[in-house]
């Protein structure tokens, strides 16, 4: 299995951040582009990248913590090595997405939004997939998992090391 | 490949690919977009492999194009040129593939759309029914051409419409004929776009923007993303054309991150176009200029609002803001800007090369065109879709869709996301298009099609899009930050089981207050879900906030598992099952009669609600759970020989009940359970009400009724026959003569009429159905002759059909004025009745019953055609003129309906009725106005079933006992562990699919010989086997639960 994108370790990914910034032109508008390099590039978005943010795009850091905390898509805190995603979507509702969210959490031992301690696994619920006639669906990485019952789950989820 | 420079140079390009890549001699295309999900990468390897072993890949070209539409088969691939649509398709079926249809041209059958039911197949577009109503426009080239190849979409015809407009359009022209082909905003509010654009270009500032908003958020919407994936040339067509119109010179995609390939093809197209100088300055030597940006979201829905996207383009929070001024004034850093959704952008195209007369030929007055919806949820055919606007819904969902799996009933379709509206079935008939949809308070939408069956609770519905937009509500106004979270708490509260008498008023007061006062779209229709599910599914909310039930069994903090919470008596279910799974049979019987005395009977005739909800039957089959009931119950009564002793006596208030029905006896039952002495009235000399007289022996043997009847008795039940109350000895009589409550039980015993002249009492050959059914139940001598004709679609109609079978009439016909799905006969004595060669008609209602002599003839018909839903949901049938006919018939049996009779009454009894007969009744209590008279089962409700006459009676045992104590209370009824659990194994966790065991049956033939019941049921090994395929939803643990 492939492992999901980005090194938890800020220390690493530090030396990244000169470069990143230097790709990034322009003021506010580039901002967001600029926090999605980052996202992909860590798993998250490093406290400590912040400030230099804000600095290089020549706005408030309260500014840039502002959009990060907004977007559910930026993440302060590192993210596990796999991240599975459980699909909230109507389609995925009415056909018993709750019960996969639910033996999902039970198997990881965490909850949505949630890191595991040993940085296997993060746990996240999204909108929608897009993909309801798969549903209900759960996404690891980027491999869907569909028409999915709550005994496969566990299944699942033990490829995914 | 270089920049092109003028008109003339493109259409040489199209010539010049046309010549470097002539036609193939076949071609397959497979989706390589949704159905990669599915494995359609390993099947493009591996047909690739093929092709290469066979020799073939100059002669066979294989393309990956976006999605086919039919989802619910992927992974799905067309074999050019045919146009033969494989589904479902398997790596490992590569080499047949190759083989069969690449080199000798045949079809492979197994790979078609095949009907579930008929196993009919079917090849082409052309033929698959999910196709034929369909007008794909929008989506033409979908499927078609590779997303990732501009040369595919230009040997397509790409870029056409462009061209026609830079050469022979000026941009007013454009403005005119997009406002002319009367196209709206397939965004979901529908505003028309030649309005739009035309704002855009009169507005001042420069430079002016154009945007295409593919934040596709909504929750069950997919329609953009399968354009963007399959076919991203076409939106970007679309954005040139209109950018031309509108004077912009800069646009923006504005796309979810959560579409990866979307995101991914789009790129590839803009690149290719700025390649080619389709995008940039001077665009084919025009003094056109304009230039594309892509702009990833960031996870948050109100993005799709346009104010908030402008917001997020320009890198600050995507919070909405106040119009006016709109968009097109002031939009993105104060400029001109035009918003729009990704599918008015991809219909541009087809507008300008065909022109707005022949755009606007197709769909309503008011909205043309055609609309693409994604069908999802509960529906046999999930998918995209592509309808002429002002279609029926029906059409949709029924055709197109094909239907509701595993036969259950529709509910409802959710439309439009949580800004939309739920539309029940009762408007099914209505066309799709804007107005109709706003008067129902559903909207068009963006086109997110959810549909719901009737294992959908509606108030969980209502409160999973609140709780999606209570969360995305960006906070930035009060009226949607604090009423969300207010909505949401009380209609969380009702799912909990904790709903108060207001809740409704104040979800409709807030609600309201929220659509009227909030800043953006997202506030303004957050309200709709949970309006709409008010308005049409009201007894849902109140059988929650009341009684604390929740009708589809879904809400789980007030279940224990489904199954228990569908039957209306609330028999402990999964623990029955357990006990028959360990062998412990008798246990499992008397643990079934701790909520119902009948196991016996219910094992075979209940229509058994509980497999509908039966988790189970998601994964394969439901459980087989009725068959298991009659195995335990039967195994119970040939093993134990040992009278049971009586119910010891605790009490001396004394209960009379009337009638010695299930209701009756059930309730008499618990009382005697509770030890309350109780003398039960039975007018005729048999027990059993309906069950006794009317549901012949071939499907429940009179001794079955005898012995579970004597078990009651046993257990010290007084039960006095042909002791009718009259109006000689009166209801209110019984409160004289020392019984301190009374429950009436009487039952709806009454034949109704059909009202058609010739139905004249006396008439030799003409026989209701309960009368001819308790005539052949008692042993009378009844001759029907050769040709019956039945009239009715219930169970007594059918069972009246098969009595005649049995008595050697050659010919039954049952004739029923709707259509054959909305017969309420079961679907099991619909095919055993069919199997013993009973003919069912359908769509024919009686006119006239035709006697000669006092002796019956035949009956005059006239066939129905179906028109638009009545106020049940069902199609209602209107007589088709010249379609009479003469049905010959010895002897003719209506069985249209029953109703309580209440002769027995007294004139002057106090006795409180409703405005059709029936008494009056406290639904909680089953209290008449009478202190100390309660009355349930059918004589208040009119026919129902046997299980739910049982809950009745077992409603009013609970509530007599709260009398009798002086307690005023309400009955509440909540689903409780009758035991503890059996310990019965669990089912292994990857449980593999496995159908249910199938219950042995006698043979048609032999089964017309006589009343010999028809099903023979389990063995032991056969019933554990089948009860070990339970999922044991109840001992799965959620908080809340209330055990």
């Amino acid at each position: 299995m492939e492992k999901a994108s980005g090194s938890a370790n800020p220390a690493e990914s530090q030396g990244n951040l000169g470069e990143l910034l230097e790709e990034a032109k322009g003021g506010r508008e580039a901002l967001i582009p600029l926090l999605q390099r980052i996202q992909e590039r860590c798993g998250y978005v490093p406290p400590e990248y912040l400030e230099p943010v804000a600095k290089h795009l020549g706005l408030f850091p309260s500014e840039v913590q502002a959009v990060v905390s907004f977007y559910s898509q930026f993440s302060l805190t590192p993210k596990g090595r796999h991240i599975v995603r459980v699909c909230r979507g109507t389609a995925c509702h009415v056909r018993g997405g709750k019960s996969i969210l639910r033996v999902a959490e039970e198997n990881l031992g965490i909850k949505e939004g949630q890191t595991r301690e040993d940085l296997r696994y993060s746990l996240e619920t999204v909108a929608c997939l897009g993909t309801c006639f798969l549903a209900p669906v759960m996404m690891v990485n980027r491999n869907y998992y569909g028409k999915l019952v709550p005994p496969q789950v566990l299944s699942i989820l033990r490829q995914y090391e | 490949m270089s920049a092109l420079r003028s008109l003339e140079a493109l259409q040489e390009l199209r010539g010049k690919l046309l010549h470097k890549h002539p036609p193939k001699k076949s071609r397959l295309r497979i989706c390589m977009t949704g159905c990669r999900a599915y494995g359609a990468m390993e099947l493009r390897e591996s047909l690739a492999e093929q092709v290469q072993r066979a020799g073939l890949q100059d002669s066979v070209e294989i393309r990956e194009t976006g999605c086919h539409g039919f989802c619910a088969r992927a992974p799905v691939m067309a074999v050019d040129p045919q146009g033969w649509m494989y589904q479902q398709v398997r790596p490992e079926d590569a080499r047949e593939i190759v083989e069969e249809t690449l080199l000798k041209g045949r079809l492979l059958e197994r790979l078609l759309c095949s009907h579930p039911a008929t196993g009919e197949r079917w090849a082409t577009l052309e033929e698959i029914p999910f196709y034929r109503s369909q007008q794909r426009k929008v989506l033409a080239l979908c499927g078609f051409v590779d997303p990732r190849s501009i040369e595919s979409y230009l040997l397509h015809g790409g870029y056409r419409a462009l061209a026609k407009v830079l050469g022979e359009m000026s941009p007013e022209a454009v403005i005119e004929e997009v406002d002319r082909a009367g196209l709206r905003g397939r965004g979901g509010a529908g505003f028309p776009t030649g309005k739009k654009w035309r704002f855009t270009r009169q507005s001042r500032g420069e430079p002016k923007y154009l945007v295409c908003n593919a934040d596709e958020g909504d929750p069950g919407a997919f329609m953009d993303r399968a354009v963007l994936e399959g076919d991203p040339h076409s939106v970007l067509e679309g954005m040139l054309i209109g950018a031309y119109a509108m004077g912009a010179t800069e646009g923006f995609l504005y796309v979810r991150a959560e579409y990866p390939i979307a995101v991914e093809h789009l790129q590839v197209a803009v690149s290719q176009a700025k390649e080619l100088g389709l995008l940039g300055e001077g665009i084919l030597g025009s003094e056109f200029s304009f230039m594309v940006h892509i702009k990833e979201g960031a996870g948050a829905f109100v993005c799709g609002e346009e104010t908030a996207l402008m917001a997020s383009i320009e890198g600050r929070r995507g919070m909405p803001r106040s119009r006016p001024p709109f968009p097109a004034q002031a939009g993105l850093w104060g400029k001109p800007t035009c918003i729009n959704n990704v599918e008015t952008l991809a219909n541009i195209r087809s507008i300008i090369l065909e022109g707005a007369h022949i755009y606007a030929s197709v769909g309503t007055e008011s909205s043309k065109g055609t609309k693409i919806f994604s069908l999802a949820g509960k529906v046999n055919n999930t998918g995209l879709v592509e309808v002429p606007i002002g279609i029926r819904m029906r059409e949709i969902i029924f055709q197109v869709g094909g239907g509701i799996p595993k036969g259950r009933r529709f509910k409802a379709v959710q439309m439009g996301g949580p800004s939309g509206g739920c539309v029940p079935a009762r408007h099914l008939d209505l066309p799709v298009d804007y107005e109709s949809l706003q008067s129902i308070g559903s909207i068009m939408g963006s086109g997110g099609m959810v549909v719901m069956d009737e294992n959908n609770c509606m108030v969980d519905i209502a409160r999973f899009f609140l709780s999606y937009t209570q969360s995305e509500s960006c906070g930035k106004c009060a009226p949607c930050r604090l009423g969300t979270t207010q909505m949401l708490s009380i209609l969380n509260r009702i799912t909990r089981g904790e709903g108060r008498p207001r809740d409704l008023h104040r979800l409709i007061e807030i609600g309201t207050v929220v659509r009227r006062s909030s800043l953006c779209g997202l506030g303004q229709t957050c309200a709709n879900p949970v309006l709409t599910t008010i308005a049409h599914f009201r007894e849902e909310y109140e059988a929650h906030i009341q009684e604390k039930r929740c009708p589809a069994a879904s809400c789980e903090q007030m279940i224990i598992s489904a199954c228990q919470h569908a039957c209306p008596a609330g028999i402990d279910v999964p623990n029955y099952i357990g006990f028959i799974a360990e062998g412990r049979f008798a246990e499992a019987a008397d643990l079934i009669r701790e909520r119902n005395p009948f196991p016996s009977i219910c094992g075979r005739i209940c229509h058994h609600p509980c497999e509908t909800k039966c988790r189970r039957g998601e994964l394969d089959e439901p459980v087989s759970i009725r068959a298991l009931k009659k195995f335990a119950a039967d195994w119970y009564f040939e093993h134990m020989d040992q009278e049971p002793e009586p119910f010891p006596l605790s009490h001396t208030e004394r209960v009379a009940v009337v009638g010695a029905g299930p209701a009756g006896l059930t309730c008499a039952y618990f009382l005697r359970k509770m030890g309350y002495p109780v003398v039960v009235l039975e007018a005729l000399p048999v027990g059993g009400g309906m069950m006794g007289v009317a549901i012949p022996d071939f499907r429940l043997p009179k001794e079955v009724i005898q012995r579970e009847i004597r078990y009651i008795e046993a257990r010290g039940v007084e039960i006095h026959y042909n002791s009718p109350v009259t109006t000689q000895r009166s209801v209110e009589d019984l409160l004289k003569e020392g019984f301190q409550a009374v429950f009436l039980a009487a039952g709806a015993q009454r034949s109704q009429l059909i009202g058609i002249p010739g139905e004249l009492e006396g008439i030799e050959g003409l026989y209701y159905g309960l009368r001819f059914l308790r005539d052949v139940k008692v042993g009378k001598k009844v001759d029907v002759g050769s040709k019956v004709a039945v009239i009715g679609g219930g169970n007594t109609a059918l069972d009246a059909a098969r009595t005649a079978r049995r008595l050697g009439a050659q010919e039954v016909r049952v004739y029923y004025r709707r259509a054959l799905e909305e017969m309420p006969v079961s679907q099991r004595e619909l095919r055993e009745a069919m199997e013993e060669g009973v003919s069912i008609h359908c769509l024919v209602s009686p006119t006239r019953i035709v006697h000669e002599n006092w002796k019956v003839k035949g009956i005059e018909c006239v066939r129905m055609r179906l028109t638009e839903a009545d106020e049940s949901g069902r199609r209602r049938p209107v007589p088709i003129e010249g379609s009479e006919f003469f049905a010959e018939a010895d002897t003719v049996i209506p069985a249209v309906g029953q109703a309580p009779d209440l002769s027995f009454l007294m004139e002057d009894t106090r006795l409180e009725r409703v405005r059709w007969g029936a008494l009056r009744v406290n639904p909680n209590t089953l209290a008449t106005n009478v202190p100390g008279i309660f009355a349930g089962g059918d004589l208040v409700t009119g026919p129902t079933s046997v299980i739910q006459a049982i809950g009745s009676g077992r409603r009013a045992a609970l509530a007599i006992q709260k009398y009798l104590k002086g307690d005023p209370t309400r009955v509440q009824i909540r689903d409780e562990k009758c035991v503890e659990d059996t310990g019965a194994p669990q089912p292994p966790q990857e449980a593999a699919p496995r159908g249910r065991s199938e219950v042995p049956m006698l043979a048609p033939e032999e089964r017309l010989r006589g009343f010999v019941e028809v099903e023979m049921g389990y063995s032991e090994q056969e019933a554990m086997e089948e009860a070990r395929r339970c999922l044991r939803c109840d001992r799965e643990k959620a908080p809340g639960r209330p055990c």
